[in-house]
């Protein structure tokens, strides 16, 4: 009996009348309204996420060329006190004429800094005990900053040079030390940054001829445009 | 010659076919208004009668109704080709049918709460009287069923399709759905007996 109660509600359900005609249109005009309003929003979302996005791409393009995107990253990862990594501006520039992570690049106001002998907040890599100065070699800027002891030894010699050209501004030492760095490592990953430095030590230090020919490669773009203009800037004010 | 000749004019009306159906599921696909308007007016009453008997409300088969036109653009994209339009677009009402379901208790709820149940006010013919009864104890019925069971009721008892299509639009297989069906009708046997109706 419950069968045939079943089958008859069903039958019941499937023949319940239809909707009226003017129910089927007003659903119609919702449904038309919907989308109308759909790509409106749509619409006005592009008119407002284009710009945004266009501006980004164009400020990130400006940042890569001109640097300015590799000092926020430097800042930021001195901030953070953690290694940011940057894959699109090492790509964008040589190997050899990278900066080392640990020590980046610096603007170019940094060289008038170094010449009036400002200190540099740069992090530098672990000393050796028997090559570090005594009393500051292993405090500095980065000391809050925690990280691995370099197993390479031209890596150690690079943070001595470091230490003495930017946290303890020997300029005698450090230029001893740059030495040391490029004696052992003359095609290093940084010699560039250590042959820059070591010119800068030798301005401090008042010997301007030696400077000169240690300046004029940058100068002249023998490193592309790594440090160009401040070793330009450097050779206008040490010209006699 | 000649069969092969129409072999060739069948081909090459296929492929026209094909090329008008794949250009329409773009324009449906860019939520063209005039693409949108055409499959509403063909399907719109396919769909609103899959509505109401699966909701039991006009207002909740309405509001799926809407539901379902108005996402179609975006699920289009999803459509093959496989299936007939229709078969797609009830699929999709499916898909959206479960806060309408709740929507629609709801409502039929608060009626009841209020004795506007209407079903003893009917000045129709006894056996227009009894009819109307029967599919809102069924529909009351339906509420109790969890939503795969109802969905597979309405889909191969109500609207009388093949487990195979219905299969095809609930996106399961076709032994679930009979599983379902037929722990659906049992169910709706034991609530139907239970109201006492004979």
């Amino acid at each position: 009996m419950s069968r045939d109660l079943l089958s008859e509600a069903t039958r019941a359900l499937r023949e319940a009348e239809s909707v009226s005609e003017f129910e089927a249109r007003a659903t119609r005009a919702r449904v038309m309204t919907g989308l109308h309003q759909t790509r409106v929003r749509r619409r006005t979302r592009l008119a407002f996420l284009l710009p945004i996005a266009a501006s980004f791409v164009a400020v990130s393009a400006w940042g890569a060329a001109s640097g300015k995107a590799q000092l926020v990253l430097d800042r930021l990862e001195r901030l953070v006190g953690v290694k940011v990594e940057t894959p699109s501006t090492a790509s964008a520039t040589p190997k050899r004429l990278a900066a080392p992570s640990a020590l980046p690049v610096a603007a170019p106001e940094r060289a008038a800094r170094a010449l009036t002998h400002e200190p540099e907040p740069r992090p530098a890599p672990p000393v050796p005990a028997h090559l570090a100065a005594p009393a500051r070699a292993t405090a500095g800027p980065s000391a809050s900053v925690k990280r691995a002891e370099p197993a390479d030894p031209a890596l150690a010699l690079y943070r001595v040079a470091h230490t003495a050209h930017f946290v303890d501004h020997d300029p005698q030492r450090a230029l001893a030390a740059w030495d040391a760095y490029l004696g052992a490592a003359p095609n290093g990953e940084f010699a560039p940054e250590a042959r820059y430095n070591r010119a800068l030590s030798l301005v401090r230090l008042g010997r301007n001829q030696e400077a000169k020919s240690a300046l004029e490669p940058f100068a002249n773009g023998a490193y592309g445009g790594y440090r160009k203009a401040e070793a330009s800037a450097l050779l206008e004010r040490i010209a006699p | 010659m000649t069969i092969f000749g129409l072999a060739m004019v069948t081909e090459q009306a296929l492929a026209n076919d094909a090329e008008l159906a794949d250009e329409f599921v773009l324009r449906l696909s860019r939520a063209e208004p005039s693409a949108v308007a055409e499959v509403y007016d063909a399907h719109h009453a396919a769909v609103r009668a899959f509505a109401k008997r699966l909701l039991g409300d006009a207002a909740s088969a309405e509001d799926l109704v809407h539901e379902v036109f108005v996402s179609l653009p975006r699920a289009v994209r999803k459509f093959r080709g496989d299936s007939a339009l229709r078969t797609f677009l009830i699929s999709i009402a499916v898909n959206h049918a479960r806060h309408h379901v709740r929507a629609a208790q709801r409502r039929r709820r608060a009626i009841s709460a209020y004795g506007d149940t209407k079903l003893h006010e009917s000045v129709d013919p006894e056996h227009e009287a009894r009819r109307k009864e029967l599919a809102a104890l069924l529909t009351r019925a339906l509420d109790t069923l969890p939503i795969e069971q109802r969905v597979a009721f309405v889909l191969c008892e109500v609207e009388e399709r093949s487990s195979r299509e219905a299969a095809e639009i609930v996106g399961a297989p076709e032994a679930t759905l009979r599983t379902r069906l037929f722990h659906a009708k049992r169910k709706l046997r034991l609530a139907l007996e239970s109201e006492g109706v004979r």
